[in-house]
């Protein structure tokens, strides 16, 4: 007969020791192996490109959802708003003014930046189930605005028309969709090496210490919430241009890309991949969305009912996702070598 | 003046069904400090079974409403023991969140699956339609109604926290679990019935509330934000900040709409956040997970 | 004698219960002084209230002059108000290591930056290394907190005080909790604490305070009871009244 409190206090004592971040990330192995696996991709699958696509540009967003969750634990199902506002942004750029695919992931990133940010610092003071909320607010917000400005985006309709200029003026965006999936791996890849550096940095050092225990960092003199809405914008720069990215290798934008459907099958796939070791991002989408290609689920509400399914299952039999699983193998096939080391 | 009576009569009983699906959701975070996205979805399966129960099976309303509630309930209490259980403790966040989330689109999914993704009514008995006087004005019978259902569950929860042994017991453990528990309260058996309670009061919530939020696969999705908000304004556990949230919300989203019709839920969202900024913990101090 | 805390009047009551209640006390830089009293005093409580964890009721608060009343405790420790808890809270996820550079960072205002690496900045790993070293705890360096003996998280936590470059120091209990193998390293590392430093330490240990406490302070039911020297505290009756009548049990 347990009651609340012993029960949360069960589980800080059971909480196994985790091993630092400098076991918990694949080091210098990777994102070469990343940008490896993608290049044979490229090759072994010609005809799969869209999907291939689709789950690059995914990644991405679901990296950002780990910046925020995994390394700085910021529960949030609205990180979708920040997808949505730097797709539009690029999609608006590219129709109005300037086509050029940087200048669109700029714009998204930008975007994506800005909106973090601004609400950041709006909703951030709270946690639970009141932020949790609030980042919800924040998705219907942006959807809200979309479909209203009509004239901008396009409405219900969606935003269409998006016609990216040839990638350094040499590689045009071809038919068959290799300029795309190579220019999303390539700003896949990219976003890794980028993220990998800031959580190396003394900030994502910082933002762990405000993760695990933010009296702690006010005891070192550092301010909790400056720390999270600075992530949360860092990361809103991430999905701004994961959303750019995915305007510019659709060429289309609609409502549902700032919705909360898409902000929880992002946590979906974060969850599956494993939080907290950014390679965890693109193994869980890499799964997820290959997973979905085969089953070939039409109907959204099937499709529905299979990833409730597949969140109950994980948080009953596998709470640290994939990542979590290929560790502790690792860990058994360490063993016998040598003596185990503190954690992994 | 004559918009103002109407807005006021609509977001009064609005607010009431959003009281009484949410305080459920209120009590069982304060209680057993769990974040159950799933509780749109419960409402929304009370006013399915009732809608089912009037129009196929010929129920009339009254025992239609007494079905839904009471096969919603059954249906969620093996839910509480296999699922929830595991999950309570606010050191679970992001477990309940997944957890829930997942039993949502499960359940969104299935009553797509056995329903059809077309608008369900539940048609009301004689006596609820048309209008009753109160004084020179007019309202809506089954606003009164609805309003009248409101009053009278804040009332008996009221009663039932302050009154009975459940209530004491419940409200003890709220206030300090660890010595709840070594005073010998049973809490496994508190979070059942507590967890019943939560379940029936939305169901009834949902089947009350048909014509507010009407029923559809996606009602569960759609409006489990406006359930979270009614519970992070009241303050977490207090069935009195509930109250006075969901009518708060109830009354701006309602005038939002009447008033600013194009901007209407830009309006209330926005409002929302600027609330939560100014008063953090809600208008009554509860215990946010 | 630079007056480094100058604590006036400082009071808290909690509804209608009267926590803390006129307490003023000074510390000077060099100052050794043992804050004392059964349990219930109000010692933590003054802390609190000093480190600007819960707001006073009255009284006021100046660290090297300055008054900090009513700053929020993050600022208070920018500006040298450094503390240790009674009960070890550190990162357990990051190595020790990773604790000294996050506090020499903090300190140094460098944890903005996004891109730069921590093991290249200038300066870090020389400051990290001696504070190591001047609490043994080198070896320990990349262990992860949550895998640390009891005794080496409390070194650790002093360590990480020193690491902030303190004006006031307030240590909560420092040997609380620590097998007595282990706690000799702890001894010495106060011991060896910066002689402008200004220490304030609350601790049950009788032993230690005398080893330490060039002054003591004694608080009982909220109110500051005395303060003066070893010698004097434990000649005065009221101190042992409040002690020794009341049958405190050692620890």
């Amino acid at each position: 007969m347990t009651s609340v409190a012993e029960r949360d206090g069960k589980a800080d004592r059971m909480a196994k020791p985790i091993p630092p971040v400098g076991r918990r990330d694949l080091g210098w192995l990777g994102i070469p192996l990343v940008a490896g696996v993608g290049l044979a991709a490229f090759w072994l699958l010609p005809d799969d490109l869209a999907l291939l696509t689709r789950i690059a540009a995914s990644a991405l967003f679901v990296l950002s959802l780990d910046l925020v969750l995994g390394y700085g634990g910021i529960a949030t199902l609205g990180q979708a708003a920040m997808f949505g506002t730097g797709a539009y942004a690029a999609g608006i750029v590219a129709v109005n003014w300037n086509n050029d695919p940087f200048v669109m992931l700029a714009a998204g990133g930008l975007a994506g930046g800005l909106i973090a940010l601004a609400t950041g610092a709006l909703i951030l003071h709270a946690r639970g189930l009141t932020l949790l909320m609030l980042t919800i607010a924040v998705g219907q917000i942006v959807q809200e605005v979309a479909n209203k400005a009509r004239d901008w985006t396009g409405g219900s309709d969606g935003l269409s028309g998006i016609d990216p200029a040839p990638v350094l003026g040499l590689f045009r965006f071809d038919m068959f969709g290799r300029t795309s999936y190579l220019f999303a791996l390539a700003v896949l890849v990219a976003g890794l090496l980028v993220a990998r550096r800031i959580v190396r940095s003394p900030f994502g050092l910082a933002c762990r210490g405000v993760k695990e225990d933010p009296l702690r960092i006010s005891a070192i003199g550092g301010s909790p919430k400056s720390y999270l809405v600075a992530l949360y914008g860092v990361a809103g720069v991430f999905a701004g241009v994961a959303g750019a990215l995915t305007a510019v290798t659709s060429g289309i934008v609609g409502l549902d890309s700032a919705g909360f459907p898409w902000s929880a099958e992002a946590l979906v796939m974060l969850v599956l991949g494993g939080t907290g070791r950014l390679y965890g991002a693109v193994i869980g989408t890499a799964a997820f969305m290959g997973i979905h290609h085969i089953l070939a689920a039409s109907d959204p509400f099937h499709w529905m009912g299979f990833i409730g399914l597949f969140l109950i299952g994980i948080v009953l039999f596998l709470p640290g996702g994939i990542a979590s699983g290929v560790e502790r193998l690792g860990g058994l096939l360490r063993r016998p070598a040598g003596k185990g080391e503190g954690g992994a | 003046m004559e918009t103002m009576f109407g807005i006021a009569v609509d977001g009064v009983a609005y607010g009431m069904i959003l009281f009484i699906i949410s305080v459920g959701l209120s009590v069982t975070l304060g209680l057993m400090r769990v974040v159950n996205l799933a509780h749109g979805a419960f409402a929304m399966v009370g006013g399915y079974v009732a809608s089912y129960a009037a129009q196929s099976a010929g129920l009339p309303y009254g025992l239609a409403l007494v079905a839904a509630v009471a096969l919603t309930v059954l249906a969620t209490l093996p839910l509480e023991r296999l699922l929830y259980r595991r999950i309570y403790g606010s050191a679970n966040e992001l477990a309940q969140v997944l957890l829930t989330i997942g039993l949502t689109f499960v359940i969104v999914a299935g009553i797509n699956y056995l329903f059809g993704p077309t608008l369900k009514r539940i048609p009301l008995p004689e006596m609820l339609t048309g209008t009753v006087q109160l004084g020179p004005k007019a309202i809506p019978t089954h606003r009164a109604f609805v309003i009248v259902a409101g009053a009278a569950t804040l009332l008996g929860l009221w009663w039932l926290l302050e009154r009975t042994d459940f209530g004491i017991r419940l409200r003890a453990a709220v206030d300090d679990p660890a010595m709840a528990a070594a005073l010998g309260i049973r809490t496994e058996r508190l979070y059942l019935a507590t967890f019943a309670l939560g379940t029936g009061l939305a169901a009834l919530g949902g089947v009350l509330g048909a014509e507010l939020l009407p029923l559809e696969p996606y009602y569960a999705i759609r409006y489990i934000v406006l359930f979270l908000a009614v519970v992070a304004v009241g303050g977490a556990g207090s069935i009195f900040g509930s109250a006075v949230a969901a009518l708060a919300l109830g009354i701006v989203d309602t005038a939002g709409k009447y008033l600013i019709p194009n901007f209407g839920e830009f309006f209330f969202y926005a409002a929302l956040i600027l609330i939560l900024f100014r008063w953090p913990h809600g208008f009554f101090k509860g215990r946010t997970a | 004698m630079t007056k480094l805390l100058e604590v006036e009047g400082l009071s808290k009551n909690f509804g209608g219960l009267q926590v803390s209640s006129d307490i003023s006390m000074t510390l000077n830089a060099g100052d050794r002084c043992a804050l004392i009293g059964p349990n219930g005093a109000g010692k933590t409580t003054f802390v609190n209230l000093v480190t600007g964890v819960i707001p006073p009721s009255a009284g006021t608060i100046r660290l090297d002059g300055r008054d900090i009343t009513k700053l929020p405790a993050a600022e208070r420790v920018r500006l040298g108000l450094i503390r240790s808890f009674q009960v070890a809270r550190l990162f357990k996820s990051m190595t020790v290591r990773e604790h000294l550079e996050l506090a020499v960072l903090q300190r140094d205002r460098r944890t903005f930056r996004l891109f730069a690496s921590v093991a290249r900045v200038a300066g870090l790993a020389d400051e990290v290394a001696g504070l190591l070293d001047g609490m043994g705890l080198t070896h320990a360096a990349h262990t992860p907190v949550g895998s640390l003996a009891y005794g080496q998280q409390r070194l650790l936590e002093i360590a990480l005080a020193l690491a902030m470059k303190p004006k006031v120091l307030i240590l909560d209990e420092p040997a609380a909790g620590v097998p007595h193998s282990e706690s000799q390293r702890i001894l010495d590392a106060i011991d060896r604490l910066p002689k402008d430093l200004a220490v304030l330490m609350i601790e049950h240990d009788m032993d230690l305070v005398f080893r330490f406490a060039k002054t003591i302070v004694v608080l009982a039911q909220g109110q500051l009871l005395c303060s003066g020297t070893a010698r004097e505290i434990v000649a005065d009756p009221r101190v042992r009244e409040v002690y020794l009548g009341s049958r405190a049990h050692a620890h």
